[in-house]
C-alpha cells in the first residue's frame, strides 16, 4: 500500500492509485463556496480529498496528512489574512517530519489589489511549492 | 486493567486510543505518540501493563510509525498481548514484525480522520480483560453457573449507561459520576456535537457513549494528586468557607494512608466534601468539550472541541462517595462553576436533575445487561433516588 513516497520533491499527480491530499481554508476564514467547489472538482479527478473544511489551523492540516500520509496539503485563503495564517507553515510541517508534503496556496491572498507576482513571491518564500490566484470574481 | 496506549498524532489516533482503553473498563497508565523512544521502552518493559493498545494511521494512510513501532516492542521484553487497531493496510506486517507477541488484529480506531470507530478495539480489550479475570482469580465455578463471566465494575456500569436509553426511553440523555478512593470514573451517554451552521466541530467527534477514568482524581489513595490537580478549584473554596489550608493538608495525609477512613468531625466531613466536588469538577473538565466564540459577518460562530453534554438530563452519583453521601449539591456546585473555563464555554448538562445509585446497584445490574436488558435497566432506574437541593 502507501508506503511513503520518498522519490522526489515534484511529484506530479499523474498516477491515480488514489493519493490522498488535504484541502482546507485557513485561519478565521469562513468562505465555504471555493472550498466545496475544490472538493467535488479533486474528487472526481480521481483523488481521495480530505476536506477539513473552513477555519481550519494549521496544526489540524499537519495532523490529518500525518495519519493520512497525504501528498499535499491544498491550503485556501479568502479573507485576506492568508499571509499571517500560513505564517510558518513549512517550518511547522517540517517539525513534525512532513519532509516530503507540497504545499499548495490559492485564493484572495492578500488584502487589496497587490499584483500577483509579489504575492506568488511572497508566498513561496513561505515555503508553499505552489501558489495560485483567485480565479473567480 | 492497566493499559499502555499508542497512537500516532496527539489530537487524533492517541486521543481514540486512550478513549477506548477508558471505555473498556481500562485505566490508561501510559501513552505514546509518534516514535517510541528507548526511553519509552524501558518504562512500558518497568511498568510491564497488562494490555498494550497500539494504534496509528488512518486505513491506507501512514505506516511508517506503526512499523517502527512495531520493531521496537518486537525487542523489548514487554509480555502483555498487543491489540492493533491501526492502519489496517499494516497490519499484516505488523504481526510479522512481533512474531515472539502475542498480538490481536482488530479494525482501525479511526480507518478516516474524524470517522471514529472504538467498538472493535474495546471489544477485543474487553475479551482480554473478562479472559484474565477468570483464569487469574479462579472464577469458573461462577461462570459454570451464571454462563457468562462476572464484569468488573467500570466495563458493567458502562454496559448499563449503554442500555439504559435503547431500553427506558425516558432516559435518554445521561450521565454518571463514580467517585472512589483512587479514580474518578465519568460516564456519558449522549450525542456528542449537534450539526448546525453556527457550530463547527474540530478535532474527532467523540463516541456517544464516552467513559473517562481520572487516576489522580479520588478521596484516599489518591488524596494528595487529588490535591495537586485541583488546588485552584479547592483553595477558592477553602476560602470561601474560611477553613485553613493547613487543617485540610494534615486530613489529606490522614485519609491517604488510611484508605477507610471515614470522617470524624463536621470539619473532616465538610473537607470530604469538598474534596469530592474537587473530584467533580476536574472529571467534567476533562470529559466534556467546549465552546469558543468567533465573530463573523454572518454573527458568532462557535467553534467545538470535544464532547457536548448540554442534553444531558440525569446525572447520577453511582458507587463510592455520591453514592453514599446523596447530596445533589456535591455535583451541582463544581458543574455550575465550571461552565466558563478560561476562554471556553464548557458544554455541561443544562438542566439536569440529580440521582443516587444509593444502593450501589449499577454495577451488579450492569452484570446482568447482557442477557436481561429490559429488567436490568427498569429496575436500575426505578431504585435511583431523585436527589433535591439540601441548600
Ligand atoms: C460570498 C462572500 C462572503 C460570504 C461567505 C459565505 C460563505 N459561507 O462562504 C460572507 C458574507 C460570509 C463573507 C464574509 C467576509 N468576507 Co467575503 N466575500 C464573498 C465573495 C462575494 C464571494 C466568495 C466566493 O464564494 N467566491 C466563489 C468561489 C467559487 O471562489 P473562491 O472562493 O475564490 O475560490 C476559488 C478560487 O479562488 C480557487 N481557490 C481557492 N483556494 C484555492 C486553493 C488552491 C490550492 C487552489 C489551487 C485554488 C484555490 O478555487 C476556488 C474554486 O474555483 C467574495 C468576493 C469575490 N467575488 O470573490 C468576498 C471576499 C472574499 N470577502 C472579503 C471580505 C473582506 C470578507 C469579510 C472579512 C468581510 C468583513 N469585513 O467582515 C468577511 C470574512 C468572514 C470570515 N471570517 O471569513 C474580501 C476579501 C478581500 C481580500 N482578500 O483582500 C472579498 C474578496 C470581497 C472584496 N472584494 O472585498 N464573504
Amino acid at each position: 500500500m502507501n508506503q511513503e513516497n520518498r522519490s522526489n520533491q515534484k511529484l506530479e499527480f499523474r498516477n491515480m492509485d488514489q493519493d490522498t491530499i488535504i484541502l482546507g481554508v485557513i485561519g478565521a476564514d469562513c468562505h465555504s463556496v471555493g472550498n466545496k467547489i475544490l472538493e467535488l472538482f479533486f474528487t472526481a479527478e480521481g483523488f481521495k480529498v480530505l476536506n477539513l473544511g473552513v477555519m481550519v489551523s494549521q496544526q489540524e492540516f499537519i495532523n490529518a496528512a500525518i495519519e493520512t500520509n497525504a501528498k499535499a496539503i491544498f491550503v485556501s485563503s479568502l479573507y485576506g489574512h492568508g499571509d499571517i495564517d500560513c505564517q510558518g507553515f513549512r517550518d511547522l510541517c517540517l517539525e513534525k517530519v512532513l519532509d516530503r508534503i507540497l504545499l499548495y496556496v490559492g485564493g484572495n491572498l492578500v488584502v487589496g489589489k497587490t499584483p500577483f507576482e509579489i504575492v506568488e513571491e511572497k508566498f513561496k518564500k513561505m515555503g508553499f511549492d505552489r501558489v495560485f490566484p483567485q480565479t473567480s470574481t | 486493567m492497566r493499559i499502555a496506549a499508542i497512537g500516532l498524532v496527539p489530537d487524533l489516533t492517541l486521543q481514540l486510543a486512550k478513549l477506548a482503553a477508558m471505555s473498556a473498563g481500562g485505566k490508561v497508565i501510559a501513552s505514546y505518540s509518534f516514535s517510541l523512544t528507548r526511553s519509552d521502552i524501558g518504562y512500558l518493559e518497568n511498568i510491564q501493563p497488562d494490555i498494550l493498545l497500539f494504534s496509528g494511521g488512518t486505513d491506507g494512510g501512514n505506516s511508517r510509525y506503526v512499523l517502527e513501532n512495531a520493531r521496537k516492542l518486537a525487542a523489548s521484553s514487554l509480555s502483555c498481548p498487543v491489540i492493533y487497531a491501526g492502519n489496517r493496510a499494516a497490519a499484516e506486517e505488523v504481526v510479522d514484525l512481533m512474531p515472539a507477541k502475542e498480538v490481536i488484529v482488530t479494525e482501525n480506531l479511526m480507518p478516516e480522520v474524524g470517522q471514529v470507530n472504538l467498538e472493535p478495539a474495546r471489544e477485543k480489550i474487553r475479551d482480554l480483560f473478562l479472559k484474565r479475570i477468570v483464569s487469574g482469580r479462579g472464577l469458573s465455578e461462577i461462570v459454570d453457573l451464571f454462563g457468562t463471566p462476572p464484569q468488573p465494575t467500570p466495563l458493567a456500569v458502562f454496559e448499563l449507561i449503554s442500555a439504559i436509553p435503547q431500553y427506558q426511553t425516558d432516559w435518554s440523555d445521561l450521565a454518571a459520576i463514580d467517585i472512589g478512593g483512587a479514580n474518578t470514573d465519568f460516564y456519558s451517554n449522549t450525542e456528542s456535537y449537534l450539526e448546525t451552521d453556527t457550530v463547527i466541530l474540530k478535532g474527532i467527534r467523540e463516541p456517544k457513549v464516552k467513559r473517562t477514568v481520572e487516576g489522580d482524581l479520588g478521596l484516599r489513595v489518591s488524596a494528595h494528586s487529588l490535591a495537586d490537580s485541583g488546588w485552584a478549584y479547592l483553595e477558592e473554596r477553602l476560602k470561601g468557607l474560611g477553613l485553613e489550608v493547613e487543617r485540610l493538608r494534615k486530613h489529606l495525609d490522614k485519609i491517604a494512608l488510611d484508605l477507610d477512613y471515614l470522617p470524624q468531625s463536621e470539619e473532616e466531613t465538610l473537607f470530604d466534601r469538598l474534596l469530592a466536588e474537587t473530584c467533580v469538577y476536574y472529571a467534567a473538565l476533562r470529559h466534556s468539550g467546549g465552546w469558543r466564540e468567533t465573530y463573523t459577518p454572518q454573527g458568532r460562530v462557535y467553534v467545538q472541541t470535544g464532547k457536548d453534554l448540554r442534553r444531558v438530563k440525569a446525572i447520577v452519583g453511582s458507587g463510592g462517595f455520591l453514592a453514599a453521601s446523596g447530596s445533589a449539591e456535591t455535583m451541582r456546585r463544581p458543574l455550575q462553576k465550571l461552565r466558563t473555563y478560561g476562554q471556553e464555554r464548557k458544554l455541561l448538562p443544562e438542566k439536569p436533575l440529580f440521582y443516587a445509585d444509593r444502593q450501589y446497584l449499577f454495577s451488579l445490574l450492569g452484570n446482568l445487561v447482557g442477557k436481561y436488558p429490559k429488567e436490568a435497566t427498569a429496575l436500575a432506574v426505578a431504585l435511583l433516588e431523585n436527589l433535591k437541593d439540601e441548600d
